[in-house]
């Protein structure tokens, strides 16, 4: 499939220079950059859709979007997962009205045309309207992505059948990830429920400042900091011994202390918890990773998904146009989780990053007011300044990707943006650089990889 | 929570007199006013040391789909707090550093549609109520909540106080961007 646009063929690596750190305003509200997004980079990204736990029975749906596409997510009864336009190809009008649910079929209110899970056209309201020929119901069907894949309970989709595996998408992120998806046998779940909010800015600030912004956390959220946790002060950020680290546009902001995201959850029992099984989580992901998972961090997923480690609050930037964006937030527990504990942890994210929360209620408003502050029409052709720690790049033997020492830094930013402008450039995925280089290799698992050359 | 009266109603409840009526929708507005005022001081006064505070996040779902989105705790939920759990939340007040709140947020809260009954206790009253919470800040931050309320209300020595609280806010996206207030 092809997603070309006529008559656009600007220059995108104008708009920032990543070596000398810094980024043209305009990404953040220019209309035409904004559309180029959705053909570049939201219609040829493997995109999040789901948790697998949110739909473990044959039937069991939900609808979501992919860019500014809306798609159903469906069980099917061999157990696999389809996703599908919520497009019914007579007129277009949705097929699936509800958030969730279990059905047999989708049936459009317009004409009655009924499709299975699969999307396959089964059926439609008065039928012989239609002469023999007329309705050809292998092909009528609701359009399937090209690819639909899973790593370890999240769902990912891709409207584009060249990319490349989900596995080589996330590739070496998944060393990372597997310390909030695979620190426990029995892997995650997502709590019942999905609370969404609506911010009027720009998508990527909220993924910048996941993938990156440990550096805002002790200004911007020092009263949620201090309200959570009886009027202590952000936890001291150990610059020796914490990192960036950025895989393909992915990126992992993390100290090593091992309980700073824990402590701003503010449940001792969940800190307890942890630390009961860091143990044995040392033996399942290495001592690196045991000491990584709980400390201050922060991470998002190439282009709009972020999750905090330890707080456990999972969330997606759905893009709605260049200057809104819908955010969706789940919470993400260990299956294996006393029901106790689970809602310790689900009461402790809603108090923290639920719209309510103490620590999110501080957010919103900065991200609004960059996006709207930056367009005005002198102000855009200001130059943003993304410079922070662009000195302090090292090769560690333990940690694979992109590595910059001192959390607080504009590293995983700058890789970010440069994913984001590799995609806005090339056409096609093959042409795409790979930053870095893979280093682990084709291995299917990173549960036997302590560290990347303790092999 | 089985000392306290439930908020489902049975199918035969009584109502309040008059009088009890007057004093709880008194209370009602008593506390709107606290809330409009940021006196949180006074507000938290009128919450009972075991208050069970709940607003449920509520998905679009299908009639036939019996997901119950409202008495499942578990769920996510906007609120889902005690006493100690809603003042912490507040503490963040006392902090100056909470940004967002600085200027400060404009509020009005109306309450409607109140009715009280009798419960299974004799010192409890299950109050409904309907509210509309508007916000204003800065130049034109603007937003509307609109629901309905359960409460428990218990009485005290010292007035009504408030034991449980299930609100309900209609929304399936909240439309803006935090909810720093309290309903």
């Amino acid at each position: 499939m092809r997603f070309e646009r006529i008559g656009r063929e600007p220059d995108y690596s104008r708009y920032m220079d990543l070596k000398e750190g810094w980024l043209d305003r305009r990404i953040f509200s220019d209309a035409d950059i904004y559309e180029e997004e959705l053909y570049r980079i939201f219609a040829r990204s493997w995109l999040f859709v789901a948790h697998e736990s949110q739909i473990p029975n044959s039937g069991d749906f939900l609808t979501t979007h992919m860019g500014e596409d809306a798609v159903i997510v469906a069980r099917q009864p061999d157990g696999s997962i389809r996703v599908m336009l919520n497009s019914c190809p007579h007129r277009g009008n949705k097929v699936c009205f509800a958030d969730a649910g279990n059905t047999r079929r989708f049936v459009c209110n317009y004409h009655g045309w009924g499709f299975d899970t699969a999307g396959e056209l089964k059926g439609m309201h008065e039928e012989y309207c239609y002469d023999a020929g007329d309705i050809d119901y292998k092909n009528h069907g609701l359009k399937n992505v090209a690819k639909v894949g899973s790593y370890k309970g999240l769902v990912f989709a891709t409207f584009n059948g060249d990319a490349p595996s989900l596995e080589a998408w996330l590739g070496d992120f998944r060393w990372y990830l597997d310390m909030i998806l695979d620190n426990e046998e029995g892997g995650t779940e997502f709590i019942g429920g999905c609370i969404k909010s609506v911010m009027s800015a720009n998508w990527k600030f909220g993924v910048e400042n996941f993938i990156g912004d440990a550096y805002h956390a002790g200004w911007t959220h020092d009263s949620g900091c201090r309200s959570m946790n009886d009027g202590m002060p952000f936890p001291p950020i150990d610059m020796q011994n914490s990192y960036h680290a950025s895989v393909n546009g992915h990126g992992w902001e993390f100290g090593t202390e091992g309980v700073g995201d824990l402590v701003l959850l503010g449940r001792p029992k969940v800190m307890e918890y942890y630390n009961k099984i860091r143990p044995k989580m040392a033996e399942r992901l290495g001592e690196m990773r045991s000491k990584i998972f709980g400390s201050v961090a922060s991470a998002s997923i190439f282009p709009n998904v972020s999750f905090l480690p330890g707080i456990s609050t999972f969330r997606q930037w759905q893009p709605k146009g260049p200057m809104q964006f819908e955010l969706k937030t789940w919470v993400i527990v260990n299956k294996n989780m006393p029901d106790d504990i689970k809602d310790e942890v689900t009461k402790g994210v809603m108090q923290t990053f639920g719209p309510g929360g103490t620590f999110e209620m501080d957010d919103g408003e900065n991200w609004e007011n960059c996006t709207t502050v930056n367009r005005g029409v002198v102000t855009r052709h200001e130059r943003l300044h993304y410079r922070c720690g662009i000195g302090r790049q090292i090769e560690h033997d333990t940690l694979p990707g992109i590595v910059y020492r001192g959390q607080y830094n504009d590293a995983n930013q700058r890789g970010f943006y440069q994913r984001w402008l590799d995609m806005m450039t090339h056409d096609e995925f093959g042409k795409m650089p790979a930053r870095p280089e893979p280093q682990l290799g084709n291995v299917a698992e990173t549960r036997d990889l302590p560290g990347l050359f303790a092999l | 929570m089985t000392d306290t009266a439930t908020l489902e109603r049975p199918a035969v409840a009584a109502a309040a007199s008059l009088e009890l009526t007057h004093a709880l929708t008194q209370t009602l507005y008593r506390e709107a006013r606290m809330l409009d005022d940021e006196n949180y001081k006074a507000w938290t006064e009128m919450l009972a040391e075991d208050l069970h505070y709940h607003m449920p996040g509520i998905e679009t779902r299908y009639r036939r789909d019996k997901t119950d989105q409202v008495t499942d705790l578990t769920r996510m939920a906007y609120y889902n707090d005690s006493k100690p759990e809603i003042l912490k939340r507040l503490s963040r007040l006392d902090t100056g550093t909470a940004w967002s709140e600085d200027p400060a947020t404009r509020y009005t809260h109306i309450v409607t549609n109140i009715e009280v009954e009798h419960t299974e206790k004799t010192d409890e009253f299950r109050v409904f109520s309907n509210f509309y919470a508007y916000r204003n800040r800065n130049e034109r931050d603007e937003d509307s909540l609109i629901g309905n309320r359960i409460d428990i209300w218990r009485q005290t020595g010292e007035g009504f106080q408030l034991v449980k609280r299930r609100a309900i806010l209609k929304h399936n996206v909240m439309l803006s961007k935090n909810l720093n207030i309290y309903i």
